[in-house]
């Protein structure tokens, strides 16, 4: 062997695995935060119904709070329930 | 001029005893008193001749004083009998007699003056004779006749005894047209002569000059004269010296002008002239002249930073009706016009930020030592460097980050912690300037992350100093994002930590390889163009692991690795020993091909790596004809072509055992230098939507141009309002907003 690595400093990105490229109850991209937050990333994170829609965790606590009777999904009106996965 | 003032003037001739008038009046009671004991006691008897033989005497004594021959009769006799005439009812007679011998003497002294031919010298001299002698008689005579100063005289409010010889002297000698013309002239000749750099006798000067006071007629005789030439003298000189002369020397000159004639108020000429004469001179030689000194001699002064000159400038100028005013507006233009050559020429970028500090240390530098930090030019300076250092968009913003990132990055050894700590204030001070922050801050952000990623920051502290800076300048959304950086570097070193345990738990025949990995939240960064790059297998297997690890730590996220970023230690076994090399990741993935192969060409290479075209050319440039060449290139030549073949160079030596090989930097393209300019412009897009919508949002409805004015005071970049209004249309067009059907002036907002 001619040459070997002994060290290597790699870089990688993340992104939010999300189904659109904007939270559809603000309109922000995810790759920003909610309009409530200044920086994106794990202080503004994403959640996921079972419905499979995602929204910013923060935009979602507050619909739900303005819905007191139907929890439901803003997007597709089903029952919302938060997906574990 | 008030009687007092001319009564305390006429002392200038008279010796310190008789002076002190106060003193005079303060002992009359005491003379009174005794008076008054002496007549109650008895009348004595004169003899019958003794009023016409007494006032012989005295008269004798005067003519005597007159024609300067010693006295027959002692000082304190005299006295005596004049005090004894005046308690005979004899003092009205005393004074109209001494008054007639008086007016006879002056009347005769006139003939003198009134020669045709008199040198105007000697004449000034005569005259000056003729002046003190007069003094010298009328202070003699009036200590003979001192009591009947003061008791007959002051009581029947009659000119003094001294008035009374003054009045006589100008009544018969200076009030004669022909002898007046003849005084004044004179003395303005010998003015004018020392003006002109003669020496003349000032003593002489200032007794004529307390003699028209003393007078009365030095304002009327005198002075406006004096002025008009004054003022005739140095409109001429100034027009005449503004044209020979250089600025610093017409200043210099100047300024010994004012010096001079100072000078002259305090030798010789009369306080009161003082303000008008200088006020003369300032008007003559600097108020007629300001905008031609300024135009003809700022510029030079300023670019030779004659700092003396420079204070000489503003103390002159300071002195005459907006002299500074026009001084800080030259000055606020120098700035403009030398200012614009720094930034405006692309040939001079490279020096840009350092002319920039230094140019505005010069200007700080001559606000404190010559302007008196005064206010106005010190705000001038603001004013004219932030307009012009906005004359060239986004340029001077760019490379005031560049310079910074090459004061930030290691290998700077130029500066102690302080010394830099300096610098980042001094460009701070710049950066106040930009408009364009955000230009500045893409092109900080794409170099923070170069140091922090590459590890090649020279201090941390210098980078939290550097950012707090910043958050105190433009507040924390400017700076949330380069935080944000930070904090995925420290998370970043958590997670390594973790993976290191990870690793050495579920050691499953891993690759020998030491592997940490920068991971970065997508919208703190400058955004990297994805390369899809073929890995080693043994590589692609520690990335999935290390991918495994993180996904398994934070659920919902995908990852992307960025292998431009990469960079690696490899070990290279050469004849002379072993190495270890710091390289790219693209670097190593060309090395490591080498252990199968020895001869491979560059098509070869291109299709094992996928490196792209230009990428792999600068990579292999770096390896095989930058200084460290641990490649060989076949056929030899800078660039590399198609056709070219490489072989690995077992016969490379070097002193050192680890050597970085640089990998060739793209040269800042335009090409990069717009993408980060259009990032910006996107951004700008995109924080103008934002704005709009929150605006919107929390009006409801609201017309155009209160729309507009809202934006202005939110958005922290220069935008025109075309600009905006293309955004409005853009999200109407959306239906985040609507036009108002009735009023298409009218926005309203759709929920
Ligand atoms: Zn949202
Ligand atoms: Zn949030
Ligand atoms: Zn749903």
């Amino acid at each position: 062997m001619k040459v070997t690595i002994k060290q290597w400093t790699g870089v990688a990105s993340w992104k939010w695995v999300a189904n659109d490229d904007n939270c559809g109850i603000c309109r922000m991209p995810f790759d920003g935060c909610c309009p409530d937050c200044k920086l994106p990333g794990d202080d503004c994170p994403l959640v996921w119904g079972q419905c499979s829609h995602c929204f910013h965790m923060h935009c979602i606590v507050k619909w739900l709070q303005s819905q007191p009777v139907n929890q439901q999904c803003p997007m597709c009106r089903q029952e919302w329930k938060f997906n574990n996965k | 001029m008030s009687d007092t003032t001319n009564r305390r003037a006429n002392f200038s001739n008279l010796p310190e005893n008789v002076l002190n008038r106060n003193h005079v009046i303060s002992i009359k009671p005491t003379t009174a008193k005794k008076l008054t004991i002496k007549n109650l006691k008895s009348e004595p008897k004169l003899p019958d001749d003794y009023r016409e033989q007494t006032w012989k005497k005295l008269k004798n004594a005067v003519l005597a004083i007159q024609q300067s021959k010693p006295n027959e009769d002692s000082l304190e006799e005299l006295y005596q009998a004049v005090e004894n005439l005046c308690h005979h009812k004899m003092a009205p007679t005393l004074y109209q007699r001494l008054h007639s011998l008086t007016d006879k003497h002056v009347a005769h002294n006139i003939e003198q003056f009134l020669a045709e031919s008199m040198d105007r010298y000697l004449f000034l001299k005569k005259m000056n004779e003729t002046w003190q002698a007069h003094c010298r008689q009328m202070i003699m005579i009036r200590s003979i006749f001192l009591f009947l100063d003061r008791t007959y005289i002051l009581q029947s409010h009659i000119s003094s005894i001294w008035d009374m010889g003054l009045e006589l002297f100008g009544k018969y000698i200076l009030l004669n047209t022909l002898v007046q013309t003849r005084v004044v002239e004179g003395l303005l000749m010998l003015i004018e002569k020392e003006r002109q750099g003669d020496q003349v006798d000032r003593s002489l000067l200032k007794s004529l000059l307390r003699m028209l006071t003393d007078l009365q007629i030095y304002d009327k005789a005198f002075e406006q004269k004096f002025l008009q030439a004054t003022e005739r003298l140095y409109a001429a000189e100034g027009q005449r010296l503004m044209q020979e002369l250089e600025v610093p020397e017409y200043l210099a000159h100047v300024d010994k002008r004012i010096l001079e004639e100072n000078e002259r108020v305090l030798h010789y000429l009369d306080p009161g002239t003082k303000y008008q004469l200088i006020h003369t001179v300032e008007k003559q030689l600097l108020r007629e002249h300001v905008t031609q000194i300024l135009q003809k001699g700022l510029d030079q002064l300023l670019s030779e930073f004659r700092l003396d000159d420079l204070s000489l400038l503003y103390n002159l100028l300071s002195r005459v009706k907006n002299g500074l005013i026009e001084l800080c507006s030259s000055f606020n233009a120098y700035i403009k016009k030398r200012g614009r050559t720094i930034v405006i020429d692309p040939q001079k970028d490279k020096t840009m930020v350092q002319e920039l500090l230094d140019f505005k240390d010069a200007m700080d530098n001559v606000v404190v030592t010559c302007f008196h930090k005064h206010e106005r030019f010190s705000n001038s300076l603001k004013e004219a460097f932030e307009n012009f250092i906005n004359q060239r968009t986004n340029k001077p913003a760019e490379l005031i980050a560049k310079f910074v990132d090459s004061k930030l990055r290691a290998g700077n050894k130029e500066a102690t912690e302080e010394e830099l700590e300096r610098l980042l204030d001094k460009i701070m001070v710049l950066f106040r300037f930009i408009h364009g922050k955000d230009v500045f801050e893409a092109f900080y952000k794409k170099d923070l992350a170069k140091r922090l990623l590459v590890g090649k920051s020279a201090s941390v502290d210098a980078e939290k100093s550097m950012l707090s800076k910043l958050k105190q300048e433009c507040g924390g959304g400017f700076t949330s994002k380069l935080e944000g950086m930070f904090k995925d570097m420290e998370l970043s070193k958590d997670i390594n930590q973790a993976f290191k345990q990870h690793v050495t738990v579920n050691s499953r025949d891993l690759p020998q390889i030491e592997m940490t990995v920068s991971i970065l939240t997508m919208g703190y960064w400058p955004t990297y163009q994805p390369m899809d790059v073929h890995l080693p297998d043994h590589m692609v297997r520690l990335q999935d692991i290390f991918k495994e690890f993180y996904l398994s730590k934070h659920s919902g996220r995908k990852l992307q690795w960025q292998p431009t970023l990469g960079y690696c230690v490899v070990k290279a076994q050469f004849r002379s020993g072993l190495k270890e090399l710091v390289v790219s990741l693209f670097q190593t993935l060309v090395l490591v091909l080498f252990n199968d192969c020895d001869y491979i060409s560059f098509d070869y290479i291109k299709d094992v790596t996928n490196i792209e075209d230009g990428e792999l050319r600068r990579t292999l440039q770096s390896l095989a004809c930058g200084k460290a060449r641990v490649l060989l290139k076949n056929p030899k030549g800078r660039d590399v072509q198609d056709e070219d073949h490489f072989r690995f160079n077992a016969d490379f030596t070097n002193k050192l055992f680890r050597i970085k090989i640089n990998q060739i930097q793209m040269k800042e393209t335009t090409e990069e230098q717009k993408a980060t300019e259009e990032r910006v412009f996107q951004d700008r897009q995109y924080q103008i939507d934002a704005a709009i919508v929150r605006i919107m949002k929390m009006r409801k409805t609201l017309s155009h141009n209160l729309l507009i004015s809202e934006l202005y005071l939110q958005l922290k970049f220069p935008v025109k309002p075309a600009d905006l209004k293309k955004r409005i249309e853009s999200l109407i067009d959306r239906d985040y907003m609507e036009r108002d059907k009735d009023n298409p002036n009218q926005y309203n907002y759709v929920a």
